[in-house]
């Protein structure tokens, strides 16, 4: 609906020749509709009522939100109150850290494991369908049920089944989740448990990608196996890495259901992270009252994801072009 | 059609418009019907409740229409839920009359999101015959009223009588004094391996649990009239150091510091804690929800020490604020036959309990009077052969509760100060040398920029 | 932000990889020669005892150990969780978690939830890149853009005002405590119109041109070339829909606060607070029934998913 300036509208980039007269005078609706307009319509009016329903306009609704204060009966505008408000939330400090430091940690644990086992998956010739979906089949399990049982697998009880498996190695019990320093690595641990197959599967296409002749090129110069893992598979990984890394830290700055379901952002505010702070404001402990506080925060956090996703374009347009 | 792509921008957006028009009729189909009677949707049972509960309900909503054939009652599931509140309100899907918790009603009223029936409750004659303290829980600033209060507990100490015997203790002698607490949650840790003593930590149940056991110690979080923060006082720290002790000292607070009311609740049903502080009428919960032995379920006062207060809570039947004329006529009409007479009146109050009994949902558990404490002994009396609770399990409270003086919730930002708490008493609970002071310091900043804010 | 935002062409690429299955003929980082070295032949098995001991301890073994669990005591959960084998075998626990706890009836939900994502989603996303990619009117371009542009915008940013259109849209009822609330809102998914455009655009543009010379209009062309043509690329699609509606958790806890609605993902965290251990993973081991018995059937549409996923998700 936004092409307003014929002007503007630029001609479409595939080769179907068109006589330019055609597109002239013809400018009833009759004519409009007997070309086809109407039915092209119908087509994109899916689409177009969805978006604009459930992602357009909301967008533009947050904008104007975070200058308002609102009950949803009523409204008032108060300027840059809630942005002030979040800023000066002596928990913001806390949840920015956390947040940044459940990415730091899903890096640290989750992000070369799965290049490795893509590697190795993918050199061993046989039984590499029974790996895929062995890897797999974590990614499968709905998130809620994998946080419930690893929150009892975390038992910090002498008889949790961690607590049991580490002393076996003669480990004594650990709190786990009940510790605040514990708490994060353990989230991130289970947070990585449940993602890491899907990596590999994504590192396993982009292994299959790679083509064949590098590899016999290196050997010619002579290259050992270490080296052509070195100068041949991983730069030619390298865009996927790169857009594994800015993936993972979109989803990591927006990781909410591991500590709202294990810890509550508990202990003492070890794992409150900024989604769990905005679902605090606009569902929580005001009851609704700080929507503005919410939404202010929400784009805050969006204005650096959208800087990431940027990237992450930018990224795929020059690695997918290559 | 590739061929062709230019068009007027008007006719595109003509046509646009006709399909919004075409959309937005067929949305709107539902209306309003009337046939002269005043429709009147009240909230009946959380989602899940069992059949023979909205069977008593349709008796009662039949006995009410009869009296009033000019309305409707329509029964809609209903259970409060914080999260959604605002906006179920706003989208207009929540019942016409409603119950809210005493804890959110001035989160709440301030917000504008309650109706104000100030006017109705003096007409009903019985503004003056509610308990001050559970009146204040639903009075605005400037006094006006906006719920009427209709169910309200005191906060006791739980215990499991099982886990006492196996300990060599006395159910029928529970702890009278914070340290008997103590020593008899270190006999049971011992003795049972089990938690002797356990307290909420999450979702905002820790800052109440803190709250209702510095009370009783005599420490309040706020000045009488709300504006002052007074966290950092002895009867807070007391309860942390108390709490300190016997998680570090003693180790008979078992090893899950990550509670909220369902999951203690889950865990004492499961015969995992001695002992904890919870509402007086818990029971009913415990049993109907957490599938808890009834036998093993004890209940006494918690410890009073100088000073000390017991915390109260309870809910409180609402209407949103935006019902017209004629409903809101019927709103009070129905609360006050449905929630209010019972508490009032014989008749009423009988055959509410006869209903219950018959549909097997707990009958006497002990609560706290809304209206005056002569009323509620004497209401006991008329339900007494209905009575299906073991109350006897429950003498240490029920004896002893009237000596109690109670006190409300805090007045200003509730909800919100108890989250500052939460994670505090974790804090206590996790990390051995945590600095109670120089937490409760910065809590008391923390709390009073809320006032202030 | 303009179309000249490219996605990779990916799905062409996986295409011709997949018409080519590995049949050895390719080769990765070791050449012939090297697999036949000992040392290497060496590191093969230890590879090999590796991954097969890892990946079934630690991707199978959870689930195994829930499958236990859901038919263990309580007592013999919580006092030995890692015996091999229960004391006995406490068959109950499965049909209470069905009858009593009403997972039955959450599971039903949990189906309806993602069956209707799953319709709605695939009409959405399929006719949306038609228009995008062959039909491509005048406004087009300017579609595509607004299109992309919200693959920038992160969900949480719509969270509040989203839930506000829901719970109280300028026309008609509130869809709190209705599917639809879920479905509409989840279909507006960029990605996924974005997934499907990229394969159309790959399609030979000639047989669209020869099927309008022979007369078929739009619809008959979507419907008896295009589609059928897709069917690589609606099977990821739905994959990732279906996937997405099962993994979905703080959208429809907002939407569906009637419990008697919500899906099971929503409502476990509610049952297990207030049913016994046993009941509760055995409640917990019948919601991943279903997501796993989808990937068993539908293994190779998964995975050829999931490699793709990475290359465009956004």
């Amino acid at each position: 609906m936004t092409v307003l300036d014929e002007r503007r509208a630029a001609p479409p980039q595939r080769p179907h020749p068109r006589p330019d007269t055609a597109r002239r005078r013809d400018r009833s609706i009759r004519a409009w509709v007997r070309r086809g307009g109407l039915t092209t319509l119908l087509f994109a009016l899916p689409m177009i009522l969805v978006f604009s329903v459930y992602s357009w306009w909301p967008i533009l609704q947050s904008l104007w939100m975070s200058f308002q204060k609102t009950n949803l009966i009523t409204s008032q505008f108060v300027g840059l109150d809630n942005f002030v408000n979040v800023l000066s939330d002596p928990l913001l400090g806390r949840a920015v850290l956390n947040t940044a430091y459940f990415a730091l940690l899903a890096l640290v644990f989750g992000f070369p494991l799965p290049i490795f086992m893509a590697v190795l998956m993918s050199e061993v010739k046989r039984m590499k369908g029974l790996y895929s979906a062995l890897a797999y089949l974590p990614v499968i399990v709905p998130p809620v049920v994998a946080v419930l049982l690893w929150r009892f697998f975390y038992s910090a009880s002498p008889t949790g089944v961690f607590n049991t498996i580490i002393g076996w190695f003669g480990i004594p019990p650990q709190p786990w989740i009940q510790d605040a320093t514990q708490a994060m690595p353990a989230l991130v641990l289970e947070a990585t448990w449940a993602a890491a197959g899907g990596s590999i599967i994504i590192y396993l296409a982009a292994l299959l990608a790679v083509p064949p002749e590098l590899y016999d090129a290196a050997e010619v110069d002579g290259a050992g196996i270490w080296r052509k893992v070195w100068h041949v598979t991983l730069p030619q990984l390298r865009g996927v890495i790169f857009i594994m890394l800015i993936l993972q830290i979109i989803a990591t700055a927006q990781v909410f259901l591991e500590p709202y379901l294990f810890t509550g952002g508990g202990p003492n505010n070890a794992t409150v992270t900024v989604l769990l702070l905005i679902y605090r404001y606009a569902f929580e402990n005001s009851l609704g009252g700080k929507y503005g506080e919410a939404t202010a925060l929400s784009v805050m956090l969006a204005l650096f994801l959208a800087a990431a996703s940027f990237l992450y374009f930018k990224a795929t347009q020059k690695w997918s072009t290559d | 059609m590739k061929g062709k792509t230019m068009k007027s921008p008007t006719k595109v957006i003509a046509i646009a418009a006709a399909f919004a028009t075409v959309a937005s009729l067929a949305a709107c189909s539902t209306g309003a019907s009337s046939d002269g009677k005043v429709e009147l949707r009240v909230a009946t049972f959380p989602p899940g409740a069992d059949q023979a509960a909205y069977d008593a309900f349709a008796v009662q909503e039949k006995q009410f229409e009869d009296k009033h054939p000019d309305i409707d009652v329509i029964g809609v599931e209903y259970e409060w839920e914080g999260p959604t509140f605002t906006a179920q309100l706003a989208a207009g899907s929540l019942p016409d009359v409603f119950t809210v918790p005493f804890t959110d009603a001035k989160t709440l009223l301030e917000n504008g999101q309650l109706g104000d029936v100030t006017d109705e409750i003096t007409e009903l004659g019985y503004a003056d015959k509610f308990n001050p303290i559970i009146l204040d829980a639903v009075t605005s600033s400037d006094g006006r009223l906006f719920g009427f209060p209709r169910q309200a507990y005191a906060l006791g100490l739980q215990y499991n009588r099982e886990l006492f015997e196996q300990a060599g203790l006395d159910p029928d002698a529970p702890p009278t004094t914070w340290d008997e607490v103590r020593a008899y949650a270190k006999q049971i840790a011992e003795k049972t391996g089990k938690a002797g003593y356990a307290t909420m930590t999450q979702n905002n149940t820790g800052g109440w649990q803190l709250t209702a056991q510095a009370a009783s110690r005599g420490g309040f979080l706020q000045s009488d009239d709300g504006t002052t923060s007074t966290i950092a006082n002895d009867g807070v720290r007391e309860t942390l150091q108390f709490f300190h002790d016997l998680r570090w000292e003693d180790d008979s607070m078992g090893d899950d510091f990550l509670l909220d009311w369902g999951s203690i609740n889950q865990e004492f049903a499961a015969g995992n804690i001695g002992m904890y502080t919870s509402g007086s009428d818990l029971y009913t919960a415990l049993v109907r929800d957490f599938s808890l032995d009834a036998s093993v379920y004890g209940l006494t006062t918690i410890p009073m020490e100088a000073g000390g207060k017991v915390l109260g809570g309870g809910d409180i039947a609402v209407i949103p604020p935006s019902l017209d004329e004629a409903t809101k006529d019927a709103a009070v009409k129905w609360i006050d036959w449905y929630y209010m007479q019972k508490l009032l009146n014989e008749d009423a109050a009988v055959a509410d309990a006869k209903a219950l009994a018959d549909a097997g949902q707990a009958v006497g558990t002990p609560v706290l009077p809304v209206l005056d404490q002569a009323t509620y002994e004497e209401s006991l009396t008329w339900i007494e052969p209905y009575v299906n609770v073991p109350r006897e399990q429950m003498a240490g409270f029920i004896e002893h509760i009237f000596e109690q003086t109670p006190v409300g919730e805090p007045k200003s930002r509730t909800q919100e100060i108890y989250a500052l708490l939460d994670p505090i008493v974790q804090a206590v609970l996790t990390d051995e040398n945590a600095d109670i002071d120089a937490l409760l310091a910065q809590a008391d900043k923390d709390a009073q920029a809320l006032i202030d804010g | 932000m303009s179309t000249t935002l490219k996605l990779p062409a990916v799905p062409r690429r996986r295409r011709r990889r997949a018409s080519n299955p590995d049949l050895g003929t390719e080769r990765g980082i070791l050449s012939l020669h090297d697999r036949r070295r000992r040392p290497v032949r060496m590191g093969q098995l230890v590879s090999h005892a590796f991954l097969l001991v890892g990946l079934v301890v630690v991707g199978l073994g959870p689930l195994l150990w829930l499958a236990k669990a859901a038919v263990s005591t309580t007592q013999d959960t919580i006092q030995q969780p890692l015996a091999l084998w229960p004391s006995g075998i406490d068959w109950a626990n499965l049909s209470q978690a069905w009858f009593e706890v009403e997972v039955g009836k959450y599971f039903f939900n949990t189906v309806a939830l993602a069956a209707g994502q799953w319709v709605i989603g695939l009409i959405v996303a399929t006719s949306g890149a038609y228009v995008l990619s062959i039909l491509r009117p005048a406004y087009a371009r300017v579609l595509q853009a607004a299109v992309l542009a919200t693959l920038f915008v992160p969900s949480v940013v719509l969270l509040v005002p989203l839930f506000i259109t829901v719970a109280r849209p300028a026309f008609g009822p509130s869809l709190l405590n209705t599917y639809l609330g879920v479905w509409l809102p989840t279909a507006a998914n960029a990605f996924n119109i974005l997934v499907v455009k990229r394969f159309f655009d790959s399609l030979p543009f000639e047989v669209f041109e020869a099927a309008r010379t022979d007369g078929a209009g739009p619809f008959r062309m979507f419907w008896s070339i295009v589609l059928p043509m897709s069917r690589p690329i609606v099977g990821v699609v739905s994959v990732f829909i279906i996937i997405a509606s099962l993994k979905d958790y703080l959208w429809p806890k907002l939407v569906l606060p009637d419990a008697a609605v919500q899906p099971l993902g929503v409502r476990l965290p509610n049952i297990q607070s207030q049913t016994e251990l046993d009941v509760t993973l055995a409640a917990l081991a019948i919601s991943t029934i279903i997501p796993v018995v989808l990937f068993l059937i539908f293994q190779r549409v998964f995975l050829r998913g999931a490699g793709l996923g990475g290359a465009v998700k956004g």
